[in-house]
């Protein structure tokens, strides 16, 4: 503990604390979690797509086993994607950062 | 209470908290079942100025299984929208409401029905609408005939609807037991005592609001026979209960919300106090999310039940022969969860098969009684429950009755029930067959609610 920690809230202390424990916990779990702090690029082109009216909830309910749950209208699908998870937990993780 | 409030979790979600739920023939139209799913516990009718309404964001379901297998079979589904007629006000009303469509209604509401089958899904009711609350003599002068007007038609001859503002018709002593079990009438009695005193209706002057259906009994039977050749007809007996529904995902959005995904079950209620007193208060929201089919999980709560061995406890020495008892209820697993068989009571069963559900099950092949008892099958009259519910029926004493031991003897013959099994209520006397609530004498039933003016909270 340095000087510098002395004044931060012990939930924050905390907040950040877990945080971190989420990111080398990932970064164990995960291969290749290199490409989430990274953040790897879009693609480029996109499929197609129908036009579609309803949003789409992602939920990445578990980073380390890439587990998704994506959910449109009253459908709800279960992906196991590891990379598609660390691509939406780096991009918000990005974003966070940016503020 | 019967189920208002019953679960931690929907304890916190009125609009989607089942609170009763009744299945009965129809005393004044006997080839047809009424079926009657309450939400929204302990409405004060002075509950303004955003009035009491069903959730837009809730599915409402009553299910009926015909076949034993406690899955469904008829499935009623409801859906409700609210329209906002003037949003540059605060009112819930800008002057009387003398109808449905007035204008001066702020806030009006429809509902679509459907129905389906394994056969078919079909849209039987669309664009109806609800009553408004009952506001008072300014708002809603006329109420009784402006409510009335609700009921409503479904098509194809499914028979007819009415979902809106209802005065609770179950009653029960809340304030006493809910304190340690006291039964005010026998609280001398009690391990904290105290002089025993009338009962208390907990519920009196408080509202609901209920869907009620009014179905040809040929829609629930898995045949489309109406005509039986006798109570002890298997094609008769079916299993009923109500659920609600939320979307999987809700998404806080600055006023735009967001809801996606599937429908995910909240609340469920088949038999009344089934949640409420016989499952522990960890399993209550779990049982609030699983199907009827998934009951056997909670066999063991039927078996054993808490209150059986707390009453002994609470009221000591005026229980010893269910003190006693240590066997498996059987009766109460009968009665709540696979219905009654035939044999066990003369010319009557409710049986619906093996399997351990919690279902409101209904002989349909038993006409309604001329001399409704409000004891029920307890007091010699198997039109009411646990066959089926009743507006009316004394749940409570029947139950408290049932698991204090006066049906024990039904499967166990050895089994004495304590004088006191038969003779317990918590709110008025059930000898003198008086409920202390009025009700109307056809559909809905339910009477109509007090109005806000007239009964402040």
């Amino acid at each position: 503990m340095g000087e510098k920690n002395v004044n931060v809230s012990r939930r924050a202390f905390l907040s950040r604390a877990s945080l971190g424990v989420v990111i080398a916990g990932a970064a164990a779990a995960v291969p290749g979690l290199g490409a989430v702090v990274r953040l790897p690029a879009a693609p480029t082109t996109t499929p197609d797509l129908p036009l579609v009216a309803e949003p789409l909830v992602a939920h990445v309910r578990d980073l380390a086993s890439g587990e998704v749950s994506l959910m449109v209208g009253t459908d709800h699908v279960v992906l196991r994607d590891a990379n598609l998870a660390a691509r939406l937990y780096g991009a918000a993780l990005a974003r966070r950062r940016e503020r | 209470m019967s189920s208002h409030r019953e679960a931690p979790a929907i304890a916190k979600d009125p609009v989607a908290d089942s609170t009763d739920l009744y299945a009965f023939v129809s005393p004044d139209a006997p080839g047809s079942v009424t079926l009657i799913a309450n939400y929204i516990p302990l409405e004060g009718p002075d509950g303004g100025p955003n009035f009491f309404e069903f959730g837009d964001d809730v599915l409402y379901a009553i299910y009926v299984d015909n076949d034993g297998d406690a899955k469904p079979d008829v499935t009623y589904r409801f859906r409700f929208t609210t329209k906002v007629s003037n949003p540059n006000t605060f009112l819930y009303n800008t002057g009387p409401i003398s109808s449905l469509d007035s204008p001066n209604w702020n806030r009006p509401q429809f509902y679509t029905v459907t129905r389906s089958t394994s056969r078919a899904e079909t849209v039987i009711g669309d664009n109806l609408a609800c009553p408004p609350c009952n506001v008072g003599p300014r708002s809603t002068p006329q109420y009784a005939s402006l409510a009335q007007s609700a009921v409503q038609k479904l098509s194809d001859s499914h028979g007819k609807v009415f979902a809106g503002q209802r005065q609770e018709g179950f009653y029960v002593d809340l304030g006493s037991i809910f304190d340690l079990g006291a039964l005010r009438p026998f609280q001398n009695l009690h391990l904290i005592p105290m002089a025993a005193v009338a009962g208390v209706n907990g519920t009196k002057h408080l509202s609901v609001h209920s869907i009620a259906l009014q179905v040809p009994i040929s829609d629930l039977t898995r045949d489309g026979t109406s005509t039986f050749s006798g109570a002890g007809d298997p094609r008769a007996a079916i299993g009923v209960w109500t659920a609600a529904y939320r979307r999987k995902a809700l998404i806080r959005d600055e006023g735009d919300d967001v809801q996606s995904g599937p429908w995910v079950q909240v609340s469920r209620l088949g038999n009344p106090l089934f949640n409420e007193v016989i499952v522990p208060m960890s399993k209550k929201d779990q049982w609030n999310s699983v199907p009827p089919s998934a009951d056997g999980d909670f066999l063991q709560y039927v078996q054993h039940p808490e209150l059986a061995r707390l009453l002994p406890v609470l009221y000591p020495g005026v229980f010893p022969n269910l003190a006693a008892a240590s066997g498996s209820r059987d009766d109460l697993v009968a009665i709540l969860l696979t219905g009654i068989p035939s044999g066990i009571i003369a010319g009557f069963q409710n049986f619906t098969g093996a399997t351990t559900a919690d279902m409101l099950r209904l002989n349909m092949a038993i006409a309604p009684s001329s001399h409704p008892s409000i004891l029920g099958l307890v007091g010699g009259d198997a039109a009411g429950f646990p066959n089926g519910r009743r507006v009316a029926d004394d749940v409570v004493a029947i139950e408290l009755r049932a698991i204090a031991g006066v049906t024990y003897p039904l499967v166990n013959p050895a089994f004495t029930p304590d004088g006191a099994a038969g003779v317990i209520y918590d709110v008025e006397d059930p000898a003198t067959n008086t409920p202390p609530v009025s009700y109307l004498g056809s559909f809905p039933y339910l009477n109509h609610p007090e109005s806000g003016y007239e009964v402040p909270a």
